[in-house]
C-alpha cells in the first residue's frame, strides 16, 4: 500500500469530511510528484491524519456550537414574537377551547419547558466554545461535551417550535388567520434553521479527535461557582439553581398576572422543571461536575519539566479537595498552596502534593 | 532543530515565506529549508496541517491552479496574515535581542 493510500485510509478512519480528505490527498500527491521518493520525510501518515483531525475537530466543534446558538436565537425570537402578538392583538383562548387537549398539553410543554432547556444547554455550549476559542486542540472529551450540549439544545429547540406548531393547529378555529399564519410560518422558518444547524453538528461529530485531557464542567465555565462548599456539593448547586429559577419566574408571573397565587403556582412548576432538568440532563451537559482530574499532566511529567499555570491550578484543586475530605488541616492547606504557587518544576509541584494520593 | 523546538514558530515561518510570493506546499517547504540552511528537521508533512490551520484562521487564502497538467493548491497571505506576521516579527526581535544580551 502506498503512503498516499495509507494517508487516505487514516483520514477516512478519523471521520474527516470528504471534501477535506480529497483536498489533503491531492495536495500531498502534488508534493510527492515534485520529488518522488520523499515520502519518508513527510512523516507517519497516521500522525499526519491525527493532527489534521484533531485541529479540525476542535474548530468544527466550536463552529457548530456557534451555529447552534444562532439557530436557537432565531427560534427564541420567533417564540417571543408569536407570544407577544398573541397576547396583544389576539386573545388567549381558554385551554379547553381548542381542537383537543391532547394537542394543547404537549404544545404548552414544548413552549414552556423546552425553551428553558434550550437556553441553558445552548448557552453552555456557546460559552465553552467562546471561552476556549484560542485553543488549537481541545481534549476529545471536551469536544464531546460541547457536541452534547449543542445536541440537547437543538432537540429542545425543535421541541419548542413543534410545540408552537401544535398550538397553532389546536386553536386553528379560534385564533385569527393572520396570527396562525405568522406563528406557523415563523416556526417553520426557525425549524429550517435548526435543521441546518443539526447538519453542521452531525458533520462535526463525525470527526475523531485523539487529544487527551479533562472535559471540564460547570465550575470551569463559571469560576464564580467554584467555592469549596459548593464545588463538593453539586446537588446543592442544582437545588439552589432550581429555587432561584422558581423564585424569579414566580415573581415575574405574580407581577404580570397581579396574582400571588398564580405566581406561587408558576414558581413551583418552573422550579420543579429546573430540578428535573438538572437531574436528567445535568451530567450530559456538564452542569454536574466531571470526575476530578485523574491524571494531572504535571504529576506524570519528567521532574525537571517547567510547570504551567494550568498545572498549578490543577494541583491547587487536588489540595482543596483533600482539605474538603479532611486529609489536610487549614494550616497545611495554606502552606501547600503557597508551595504550589511558588513551584517552577514538576518536582516542586509533586513535593507540594506529597503524601496526598491524587483522587481517582 | 527538531519539530519540538520549532513548536509555535512554524506558523510565522510559513507566513513569512508566503508573504514574499504565493506558493504551493512543496515550494514553501523548499524555501523554508533553503533559507534556514537545512537547520529545521521537521516531519515535512506537518506544514500541511499548519497551512490548513492558517487558512481556517484567515491568515492565508488558497486556490487551485493548474501547472503542466497538475492541480496544486497555491497559498497566499491575507491582510490579516500580514499584520499577524508583523506582530510576530516584532515579538521575535525583542525576544532574540533579550536572549542575546544575556547569553552573549
Amino acid at each position: 500500500m502506498s503512503w498516499l493510500d495509507n494517508l487516505s485510509g487514516e483520514l477516512r478512519a478519523r471521520g474527516l469530511p470528504r471534501r477535506d480528505r480529497q483536498r489533503i490527498v491531492l495536495e500531498l500527491r502534488d508534493h510527492i510528484a515534485c520529488e518522488p521518493g520523499c515520502e519518508d520525510r513527510l512523516g507517519d501518515p497516521r500522525e499526519l491524519a491525527i493532527s489534521f483531525a484533531d485541529e479540525l475537530a476542535t474548530s468544527e466543534a466550536r463552529g457548530s456550537a456557534f451555529v447552534t446558538f444562532a439557530a436557537l436565537a432565531v427560534a427564541a425570537v420567533v417564540l417571543i414574537i408569536s407570544l407577544i402578538t398573541l397576547g396583544r392583538f389576539a386573545r388567549y383562548p381558554g385551554y379547553s377551547n381548542g381542537i383537543s387537549t391532547l394537542l394543547f398539553f404537549p404544545a404548552i410543554l414544548g413552549m414552556v419547558v423546552a425553551p428553558q432547556v434550550a437556553l441553558v444547554a445552548g448557552t453552555l455550549a456557546a460559552w465553552r466554545a467562546l471561552r476556549r476559542r484560542r485553543v488549537l486542540n481541545l481534549p476529545a472529551e471536551e469536544i464531546a461535551l460541547i457536541h452534547r450540549r449543542a445536541r440537547v439544545a437543538l432537540a429542545a429547540g425543535f421541541a419548542t417550535m413543534a410545540g408552537l406548531e401544535l398550538y397553532v393547529i389546536d386553536f386553528s378555529e379560534r385564533l385569527p388567520a393572520w396570527w396562525l399564519g405568522l406563528a406557523g410560518g415563523l416556526a417553520a422558518v426557525a425549524g429550517v434553521g435548526l435543521f441546518a444547524a443539526s447538519r453542521t453538528l452531525a458533520r462535526a461529530r463525525a470527526i475523531v479527535s485523539g487529544t487527551r485531557g479533562r472535559r471540564g464542567d460547570i465550575y470551569d465555565d463559571l469560576p464564580a461557582l467554584g467555592r469549596r462548599w459548593l464545588r463538593t456539593r453539586p446537588w446543592l448547586l442544582g437545588a439552589l439553581a432550581s429555587v432561584a429559577v422558581g423564585l424569579a419566574l414566580g415573581a415575574f408571573e405574580a407581577h404580570a398576572e397581579h396574582s400571588v397565587l398564580e405566581g406561587i403556582q408558576r414558581g413551583m412548576f418552573e422550579g420543579l422543571v429546573a430540578a428535573i432538568g438538572f437531574v436528567v440532563l445535568g451530567r450530559a451537559i456538564g452542569a454536574r461536575p466531571a470526575p476530578t482530574p485523574v491524571e494531572s499532566t504535571a504529576l506524570a511529567a519528567p521532574l525537571d519539566r517547567l510547570v504551567a499555570d494550568s498545572d498549578r491550578a490543577r494541583a491547587e484543586l487536588v489540595l482543596r479537595e483533600s482539605y474538603a475530605g479532611g486529609r489536610l488541616t487549614l494550616d497545611e492547606l495554606d502552606d501547600r498552596i503557597s508551595a504550589v504557587h511558588a513551584a517552577r518544576t514538576a518536582a516542586q509541584l509533586r513535593a507540594a502534593l506529597a503524601h496526598i494520593a491524587p483522587p481517582s | 532543530m527538531k519539530t519540538d523546538t520549532l513548536n509555535g514558530q512554524l506558523d510565522p515561518l510559513i507566513l513569512a515565506t508566503v508573504a514574499e510570493e504565493p506558493a504551493h506546499g512543496y515550494a514553501i517547504l523548499q524555501r523554508l529549508k533553503e533559507r534556514s540552511g537545512g537547520a529545521f528537521d521537521l516531519a515535512e508533512g506537518t506544514i500541511y496541517p499548519a497551512l490548513h490551520r492558517l487558512e481556517r484562521n484567515g491568515l492565508v487564502s488558497s486556490s487551485w491552479s493548474t501547472e503542466s497538467g497538475r492541480r496544486r493548491r497555491v497559498y497566499s497571505i491575507t491582510r490579516a496574515g500580514a499584520s499577524s506576521l508583523e506582530v510576530r516579527r516584532r515579538e521575535w526581535k525583542q525576544f532574540s535581542l533579550a536572549i542575546e544580551a544575556v547569553m552573549g
